[in-house]
Parts: C-alpha cells; sequence; structure tokens
C-alpha cells in the first residue's frame, strides 16, 4: 500500500501542476471560437462555435502587418546575431580572447535591464532619424540576442572538437578552415537551437518594440498590448490572435528541446 | 629547444590576433549598442535634459542623482522590485523543486508532462498578462466564476492595492516556474546513482536520502538556477505595462515601469537616466558578486 502510494504521489503532482497549466490555454482557444457576446457570458456557455475571430483579426486589425513586421526583425536579427556570436562564443572557448574581464563584461550586458538602453536607443534613433523604423528595432533587438547567444555558445566550442581542430592544424588547415570546416559543422545543432532561441527572443521582445516602433512597424506583441487598451475588451477576437502567435514559437519547440537546457541556462550548466 | 619555444610564443601570437580578429565585429557592435547608450546615459543624468528641450545646454551634476535618491516614489519602486524579485524566486524555486522531483521519479508519461510545462515557458509575456488579464476580470472573468460555484466571495484581483502585487507574482509563478523545473530537472537526472544505492543499503529513508545526497550533490545547480531567475526577474516589465501599469496607485509600480513613466509621462529623460544609472550601479554589483560567488564553488 505504501508502494503504491509512492508510486502514485508524482504523478497526482504533475497531474494537477500540468492542469493548471493546460487548463487556462485550452480556454483561451474555446474564447476563440466563441462569438462575441458568447465570449462573455458568465456562466459560460457553449453557444456556437466557429472560426469568425479569426478570420476577423486578419480583416479588421492590422494583423497581417503586426505578423509580417514580427517575422522580418525577428529573422534578421537573428540572421545578423548568430554569426556574429558564433565567432566570439568560439574565440572565447578556443584561446580565452580578452580573458576574464571581456567575457564578465558581455555576461553583464546580458543583465542589463533593456530599461537602461531603452532611453539612450531612443534618443539616438531620434537623432539619427531611424525612429519608427523595423532597422532601429532590429537594431535594439541585437542588444538582446548577440551578448545571450555567445554566452549560450561557448559550451558548444569546449570538449573534443578542439581536439579534431589540432589534428586538422597539423594536417595544414588554416585557423579559419579549422573554424569554419570543423568547428562549426560539429557544432551545427547547437548553432541551429542558438538561431531559434534568438528568434524567440525578438519575436517575443516588447519594451524596445513598444517605445521604438510606429503605427506601421509595430511588432506583433505590441499591436495586441494596443489592441486590448483600444477596444476595450474585445476578448474573442484576442483570444484568437494569442492563439494565432503562439503557433510559430511551438511549431519551432521539437527542434529546439534537446537544447533548451543551455539556451536557458546560457550554458552555465551542462 | 630555443627554437621551439620561439615557435610557440609565435603561435600563440597568432592565435590572439586571430581571436581578435574574429572577435572584433561583435565587439564593434556590442560597443556601439550597449557600451555607447551606457555612457550617453551617464552623460545625460548629469544634464537638464528633457523630451521638451532635448539638449545638454544645462549641466547640473549630481542635482538628477541627489533628485531621484530623495524621490520617495523612486526609493519605493526599488523595494517593490526587490520583494517581487525575492518572492518570485523562491516561490518558484520551491514550486519548481517539487515538480522537478516528481518528474525525476516518473517514467509513464514523462514526455507528456514535459512537453506540457515548457508551454507557458515559450510563450509571450504581452498574452500572458492579456490572457490572465481576462481570466482574472472581476465580474466577466472566469476565475471568479470558478470560485463562486465553490462558494468563495470574488476577489478583486488586480484592483485592490492589497492583492494586486500578489496577483502579478501568482500570474509571473504560472509563466516562469518551467525555467526552473527544466534546469533542476536537468540537474537531478544528472546524479550519481552510488550514492542512494549505499543508502539504501544503510537503510536510510526516503527524505535522509534527500537532504543529505540530492541536495548537497545538486548545490551548484540550485545556484545558478536561482541566479540566473534572479537576473530575469529584475527586468520585469511587460506584465506589469499589461496587467496593472503600476497600479492600483503605485502598488505594483516596479522599477522598469517607474523608470519608463520618468521617461516618457514625465518626459524627463535626463532624470529618467540617473535612475538607470543608479540601477545599473545596483546590477553591476551583484553580477560581480554572482560571479566570484560562481567560481568560488567551481
Amino acid at each position: 500500500m505504501k508502494r503504491l502510494a509512492r508510486s502514485i504521489a508524482p504523478h497526482l503532482v504533475l497531474v494537477v501542476f500540468s492542469a493548471i497549466i493546460v487548463l487556462p490555454l485550452l480556454w483561451v482557444v474555446r474564447v476563440s471560437l466563441t462569438d462575441k457576446l458568447t465570449a462573455y457570458k458568465i456562466p459560460p456557455e457553449i453557444g456556437s462555435i466557429g472560426s469568425m475571430n479569426y478570420s476577423a483579426i486578419f480583416t479588421s486589425y492590422p494583423f497581417t502587418t503586426w505578423f509580417f513586421n514580427s517575422l522580418i526583425v525577428a529573422l534578421i536579427t537573428t540572421m545578423i546575431a548568430l554569426p556574429l556570436a558564433t565567432a566570439l562564443a568560439y574565440v572565447f572557448a578556443r584561446w580565452n580572447t580578452g580573458g576574464v574581464a571581456l567575457r564578465l563584461g558581455v555576461l553583464a550586458s546580458q543583465m542589463l535591464p533593456p530599461i537602461i538602453l531603452v532611453l539612450p536607443l531612443f534618443a539616438m534613433f531620434l537623432m539619427a532619424g531611424l525612429m519608427q523604423s523595423r532597422i532601429s528595432l532590429i537594431i535594439a533587438h541585437l542588444t538582446i540576442c548577440l551578448p545571450f547567444l555567445s554566452w549560450m555558445l561557448v559550451s558548444f566550442f569546449e570538449g573534443d572538437v578542439a581536439r579534431l581542430e589540432e589534428a586538422a592544424r597539423v594536417d595544414g588547415a588554416t585557423r579559419w578552415q579549422a573554424f569554419i570546416k570543423i568547428a562549426v559543422p560539429v557544432a551545427a545543432p547547437g548553432l541551429l537551437a542558438a538561431g531559434l532561441l534568438g528568434f524567440i527572443l525578438s519575436w517575443n521582445e516588447f519594451l524596445f518594440a513598444l517605445v521604438l516602433s510606429g503605427p506601421d512597424t509595430q511588432t506583433l506583441p505590441v499591436g495586441l498590448a494596443g489592441l486590448e487598451t483600444h477596444a476595450g475588451v474585445e476578448i474573442a477576437p484576442l483570444a484568437a490572435a494569442t492563439v494565432v502567435s503562439l503557433l510559430p514559437v511551438f511549431l519551432l519547440l521539437p527542434f529546439l528541446r534537446k537544447h533548451l537546457i543551455k539556451g536557458l541556462s546560457l550554458g552555465a550548466l551542462k | 629547444m630555443i627554437e621551439s619555444a620561439h615557435a610557440l610564443t609565435l603561435t600563440d601570437r597568432r592565435d590572439r590576433r586571430f581571436g581578435w580578429l574574429m572577435a572584433s565585429p561583435s565587439l564593434a557592435l556590442l560597443f556601439l549598442v550597449i557600451l555607447f547608450p551606457v555612457f550617453w546615459a551617464f552623460y545625460t543624468s548629469l544634464h537638464d535634459y528633457t523630451l521638451i528641450s532635448p539638449n545638454f545646454d544645462t549641466f547640473t551634476g549630481s542635482a538628477n542623482f541627489i533628485k531621484a535618491a530623495e524621490d520617495g516614489q523612486f526609493r519605493h519602486s526599488l523595494w517593490l522590485t526587490t520583494f517581487f524579485v525575492v518572492a518570485v524566486v523562491l516561490l518558484e524555486f520551491l514550486l519548481g523543486f517539487l515538480v522537478a522531483l516528481a518528474l525525476n521519479k516518473v517514467e509513464r508519461f514523462k514526455a507528456i508532462y514535459y512537453a506540457i510545462l515548457l508551454c507557458p515557458l515559450l510563450m509571450n509575456p504581452v498574452i500572458v498578462g492579456l490572457i490572465w488579464r481576462m481570466f482574472l476580470h472581476p465580474n466577466l472573468g472566469i476565475v471568479n466564476y470558478l470560485l463562486s460555484v465553490v462558494g468563495i466571495a470574488p476577489v478583486n484581483w488586480l484592483g485592490s492595492t492589497k492583492i494586486a502585487i500578489w496577483t502579478v507574482i501568482m500570474v509571473d509563478i504560472w509563466h516562469q516556474v518551467s525555467f526552473m523545473i527544466v534546469l533542476l530537472l536537468a540537474g537531478l537526472s544528472a546524479l550519481p546513482r552510488e550514492p542512494y544505492e549505499a543508502a539504501r543499503v544503510d537503510g536510510a529513508s526516503p527524505l535522509q536520502c534527500f537532504w543529505r545526497i540530492t541536495v548537497p550533490l545538486m548545490r551548484p545547480v540550485i545556484i545558478v538556477t536561482l541566479l540566473i531567475r534572479l537576473i530575469f526577474a529584475v527586468k520585469t516589465y511587460d506584465l506589469i505595462y499589461i496587467m496593472t501599469r503600476g497600479g492600483p496607485g503605485i502598488s505594483t509600480d516596479f522599477i522598469s515601469y517607474f523608470i519608463y513613466r520618468t521617461a516618457f509621462v514625465s518626459l524627463n529623460i535626463g532624470e529618467a537616466s540617473a535612475m538607470s544609472i543608479i540601477l545599473l550601479g545596483i546590477i553591476l554589483a551583484l553580477t560581480v558578486y554572482l560571479y566570484r560567488y560562481m567560481r568560488s564553488l567551481t
């Protein structure tokens, strides 16, 4: 009896915990499928079910623009941050370039609350005439992605890769060849995971996008936040928008799971 | 012998040069988008710079800093942020450790549980704030309805100065506890089996095993997890902007939101910069201290 209780107890904890996570999400899906009036009914009614909210967000709100802006900014940010961070992480791992001080500096910049950077960036973009442009958003998101990816990637270049490179160097490969032909392919899964996390960081970023974007360059989080304030609590379309904006991130999840821990812990846990 | 030593230093020097060459694009960019803005903030904090007259004509020295330090609301928001950070880190750790231990024990359905707990982690904080605002609406929200079904009086989740901060803490736990679980589970699954087998032979109870084996072995992982979560919790901004706008009153006015208001509502960039610099000082001191502490452990 006691053994049975011991084997069931963990499942009990996990089922309760999973329910607390899943039920709100299912409720959002449910609200997204009801019409506006039913969405507000307390106590809840089943009402009519349909996809009208999903078509409504594309016709009545500039949802496509927000989605497209988020996609462009996140893609370009990742495309710039990933190669740069790869090079930086590689030299940190291989030659300890810049020593502890430089590494600590990059770590510290990862800890900076965005509110500290947003004021000067706002003033700088204002002076440069870049306010409300996608370029300003990309630059701002690089301040988050570049240090994060650099830290995460260092651990992918430590360990056995170094010996493979040494062997190649003995065979006459240059340092650059050892990096591009050996280190990068060996670390490729890590690079892919880092790229995906960089994409998600940019995709989910809010403060920079709020301050630096204009009506035409609003990203999805900024657009959704505005949707809520302008239209009161239009919860049915909001729920539909929520579901759609979660899709890209969840589509990326399977590719990411294996390396998620390194990403979350900035490589500090191996 | 001498020649090989000479060759070594030559290779060393070439390695070093190559290292700096590869690092230089990233470092240049980091300098431009992080270090330079921080200096700009420092320079601005010494001037009377507002969005109405955005210029450096009036040098005010430490006036902005003195004003910030004497500002009761600024100190309030620093204190409130500290309270929030300590609360969420501790509560998320305790709950996260419990779930991670349970997850480490089970074999069946483990993949399903794991997939479920990853969901909130990848969600946008703006969306988390929006859906919980919807659930917690005093009259139209599902939470108060469910409470009424079991006979509990409705709660004014976001409209009460006493409850709002705890509501934000609860929503943050819902959103971020998975972070703790993922990292702690990684640590737990990497623990060696031998100490547990030896302890079982010696007749140790599960509770003894936990306190005498699991906790000591997990110490480094626990510390890293707490530190990283702490760093991210200090930045909390999105949830506040969406759920409470610092309110009701100033009961959830965290530091990031307070600086935002000073800059973009009061339009006083100089004073907001001074507050940023004070915050930066605190974060840097914390970083150096924590980094030393982490190194002393390994």
